[in-house]
């Protein structure tokens, strides 16, 4: 294996047959108490070798892509690279890729290698600046087989203008999984002196991967898009466990406030039509049943869908697939339509934020399109004129806020959930990450990795893809951070960034130091003073 | 004659160029949206922190209203300072800005010298011009071979740097030094002025041979060999600019504009879904889409099915 801070991007061909560098647990980030000590840390998990024979572990012992067996004949091996270069082409295409094309040729042609983009990434900082994890280095690789297979340069001139790679299957597969080595967070795009998105690169080769090759994390495509399209949810949730599943929480809504809120569902024509995460349902109840809570005491017009398409907000195709994402944005739209509703509110959830409104906004003209919104404007709104009688100190203990990357860089969606914060929280428990806002950094579990959970990817995302941020969580509550006798509330209004801080708290033993984790909205009723008994599980253990 | 035509094709293929670069761009499909924030676009108060319309209730229902002085200013920032590059690595900001301002300072160079073409250097008016042709000539020689050598030795020593360095980038890097090093040559070796500079444009201008003006009373230079070798490279590289990742000053344009500051939404009416309705056409021809199995057509039910 080599050292990866002194890898080059020629180097990804190098040592076939055995593992290309490795996480250097020595040299990954340090980071403040209570986590000072490495032996502290979680320990790094050996790929085992039945994984090693059947799957592509070869590029830094990590796992993403649980669908690819790698080949093992010469005619396997062979038709993989023929597959992947095929795939190439349609990337470059314009008829075949137009919704990016543009933006594709931009950042292909116009790197000039100034490496800024390298200081902005939380993933090359965090793994002690292993060379496979800087934005720029699957860029590079992938630049050098477009030049090497289809300019003239490059089959002129290879060494002159940067085609001298060899492309065997190998480096294809350590290409593959270096794609699930980035989060797609753009924070690079964001430093970029020539606003080129290197995010766009590690994006394009997961769809060569799915769209080509057919090649996918199951979390994403067979677990995720398909199940979706072929159930109405990727957690698998049909109409009738729905339809159960809501009356079930009024119920225990009922039995912990002593008030009745029923939620409206398939109402026609209402104002609003309100979208989940379905995984909310199953692993935060709480969430939707604050939502509830929240809009019938505001009076709203709004409404769930029980449709198959209407109940569940996920699109992971935005992650890895095109054609995937046009089709769920397209029947989440048209069970909008059905109901006849004015708008869709999306609640929280991240991607799908930034799936519905931005990257959807552009699939189908706009007159047969259902107006897409967040969530927190509404809300904010609904607060700061005083709908809901707030006590602030009900919710006595300090809290900092996760900026989920896509409806904050990605949508400018920012100050609502500040405003909203600051009005239920008590002066001076509210204490922001460092930096925040548009310049935050990923969760560590954005573009799939908070529900890719196969073999010992895990150990990647908790270990170095999540591990800036649980920097900024100990540095934004400080000595705090090791005092297990203060609590401390990770406000995160998105499900999937949700999902990484449960993984990252568990994997890391946060609960010790009492650490907790939810959205937002729950901090609201939790403030609400209409409740007697604390809506937030945590104050009512207490 | 021949080096008259040569500046005048190497001026003329330099903007032809650039323009049928741009156009190449604009002319590709409406990209999906790409909005990254802070975007200047947005009202000062939400630039200011990142924020966007999407912050409002019912925003779609809401007048979107362009900043043009904000995107205006943020755009000279990153066009005259390289904003991006020093608030996000300062440590070598002095050494690409030092090349770009050289080359800043070449255009402003040429542009004065066709002023100088025509106003002479005996007027007052022509006086002025000469000064500041002198300076902004030393200047573009000096920031562009200091900026260039400081990148190749980056380029060669820094590791980081060194294994991303294709050779055809180290061949721009000294192509722009051999173009500065020869124009400071030829200002050394012609009495440490820019009479030369004036007799280029005088040729120019009056489409004359440059050998002829060069001998002549009016902008005498002594010694031309090195000139017309500092036009040819100057030209030569004139023509590869736009040809090479070198036209990213096209390709910015874009990169702002029409991708991470493009936040239109696609609202009924709009010219966004005008733009999307002209486009639907725009498809791969038969045997050219992807080939995973989920694009291919659902396969017509048999008749055991049916």
């Amino acid at each position: 294996m080599i050292d990866g801070r002194k890898l080059g991007p020629r180097d990804i061909g190098k040592l076939p047959g055995e593992q290309l560098t490795f996480i250097d647990t020595k040299q990954l980030m340090p980071l403040p108490a209570p986590f000072d000590n490495p032996d502290t840390w979680p320990k790094w998990q050996e790929p085992k070798p039945e994984w090693r024979e059947k799957y592509a572990a070869s590029l830094d012992g990590v796992i993403a892509i649980d669908t690819f067996e790698t080949p093992k004949t010469k005619e396997e091996q062979d038709e993989l690279v023929r597959k992947f270069l095929s795939g190439v082409e349609k990337m470059l295409s314009n008829e075949a890729n137009k919704g990016i094309i543009q933006c594709l040729n931009l950042s292909m042609e116009y790197c000039a290698k100034c490496n800024t983009c390298s200081n902005a990434c939380h993933i090359f900082e965090a793994s002690g600046y292993n060379e496979i994890y800087r934005p720029t280095y699957r860029a590079e690789v992938l630049r050098m087989i477009v030049k090497k297979y289809f300019t003239k340069g490059g089959k002129l001139m290879p060494k002159f203008v940067g085609a001298d790679i060899d492309l065997t299957w190998e480096v294809v597969a350590r290409l593959g999984e270096s794609a699930y080595r980035c989060n797609l967070c753009r924070r690079c795009n964001q430093t970029c002196p020539l606003a080129l998105d290197n995010s766009l690169f590690a994006k394009e080769i997961r769809k060569i991967f799915s769209q080509e090759m057919g090649i996918a994390p199951k979390p994403l495509f067979e677990k995720g898009d398909m199940l979706q399209l072929k159930t109405g949810s990727s957690t698998g949730i049909t109409k009738a466990a729905f339809l159960d599943t809501i009356e079930f929480l009024d119920e225990d809504c009922a039995d912990l406030t002593g008030y009745e809120y029923v939620t409206p569902i398939d109402k026609k024509g209402a104002d609003i039509l309100l979208i989940h995460n379905a995984g909310e349902f199953m692993a935060w109840p709480e969430n939707p049943t604050a939502f509830t809570i929240l809009f019938n005491e505001a009076g709203l017009d709004w409404t769930l869908s029980s449709d198959m398409m209407g109940y569940d907000n996920v699109n992971y195709g935005i992650w890895h697939d095109d054609l995937m994402a046009k089709k769920l944005a397209v029947a989440q739209n048209e069970a909008a339509k059905k109901l006849g509703v004015q708008r869709i509110v999306i609640a929280e959830c991240g991607h799908a934020h930034k799936a519905a409104a931005v990257v959807a906004d552009r699939f189908y003209p706009g007159k047969d399109r259902v107006p897409v919104q967040s969530f927190l404007p509404l809300l904010r709104d609904l607060v700061l004129k005083g709908t809901y009688d707030l006590d602030p100190s009900r919710n006595n203990f300090l809290t900092t806020l996760h900026d989920p990357c896509n409806y904050v860089r990605q949508m400018g969606i920012v100050k609502p959930q500040r405003d909203i914060l600051n009005a239920v929280m008590p002066k001076g428990n509210f204490h922001e990450m460092e930096p925040h806002g548009v310049n935050n950094y990923c969760c560590g579990g954005g573009s799939g990795f908070a529900i890719m959970n196969s073999m010992n990817f895990t150990y990647f995302r908790n270990s170095v893809s999540s591990r800036k941020k649980l920097q900024q969580v100990l540095n934004a509550f400080g000595e705090a951070s090791a005092d297990p006798n203060i609590i401390k509330y990770i406000t995160a209004p998105c499900s999937n960034c949700k999902g990484a801080f449960r993984d990252l708290l568990e994997a890391w033993h946060m609960e010790d130091y009492n650490f907790h984790y939810g959205g937002l909205v729950e901090l609201v009723v939790n403030a609400m003073t209409k409740f007697e008994t604390p809506f937030l599980e945590f104050l009512r253990d207490e | 004659m021949i080096l008259t035509i040569f500046c005048w094709l190497a001026l003329i293929l330099f903007f032809g160029l650039s323009l049928w670069k741009a156009k190449q761009f604009a002319s590709l499909p409406m990209h999906g949206r790409q909005d990254l924030y802070p975007i200047p676009l947005e009202s000062s108060e939400k630039h200011a922190y990142g924020g966007s319309y999407m912050e409002e209730d019912r925003w779609f229902e809401k007048e979107h209203k362009h900043n043009n002085v904000a995107m205006v200013i943020d755009m000279l920032g990153e066009m005259l300072f390289i904003k991006k590059l020093f608030v996000n690595q300062n440590k070598f900001w002095w050494i690409s800005y030092a090349l770009h301002l050289g080359i800043y300072a070449a255009l402003a160079w040429t542009v004065l010298l066709f002023v100088g073409a025509f106003a002479g250097m005996e007027s007052a008016f022509g006086s002025i011009v000469y000064v500041l042709v002198t300076i902004a000539g030393v200047v573009a020689g000096v920031l562009m071979t200091l900026g260039t050598i400081g990148l190749i030795v980056k380029r060669l020593t820094v590791l980081e740097f060194k294994n991303y360095t294709t050779p055809q980038e180290m061949f721009n890097l000294f192509f722009l030094l051999a173009v500065a090093v020869t124009g400071l040559l030829t200002f050394l070796l012609n009495g440490c002025n820019f009479t030369y500079g004036y007799a280029i444009t005088y040729a120019m201008t009056r489409f004359q041979a440059l050998s002829e003006v060069c001998a002549g009373s009016l902008y005498p230079v002594a010694n031309t060999g090195i000139l017309y070798l500092h036009i040819i490279l100057l030209g030569l590289v004139m023509i590869y600019i736009p040809l090479c990742k070198m036209s990213h000053y096209v390709g910015k344009y874009f990169t702002f504009h029409n991708v991470i500051w493009d936040n239109r939404p696609n609202l009924p009416g709009s010219k966004v879904e005008a733009t999307i309705i002209k486009e639907s056409s725009i498809a791969p021809a038969p045997g050219k889409n992807w080939s995973a199995p989920h694009y291919q057509p659902a396969p017509a039910p048999t008749d055991e099915a049916k």
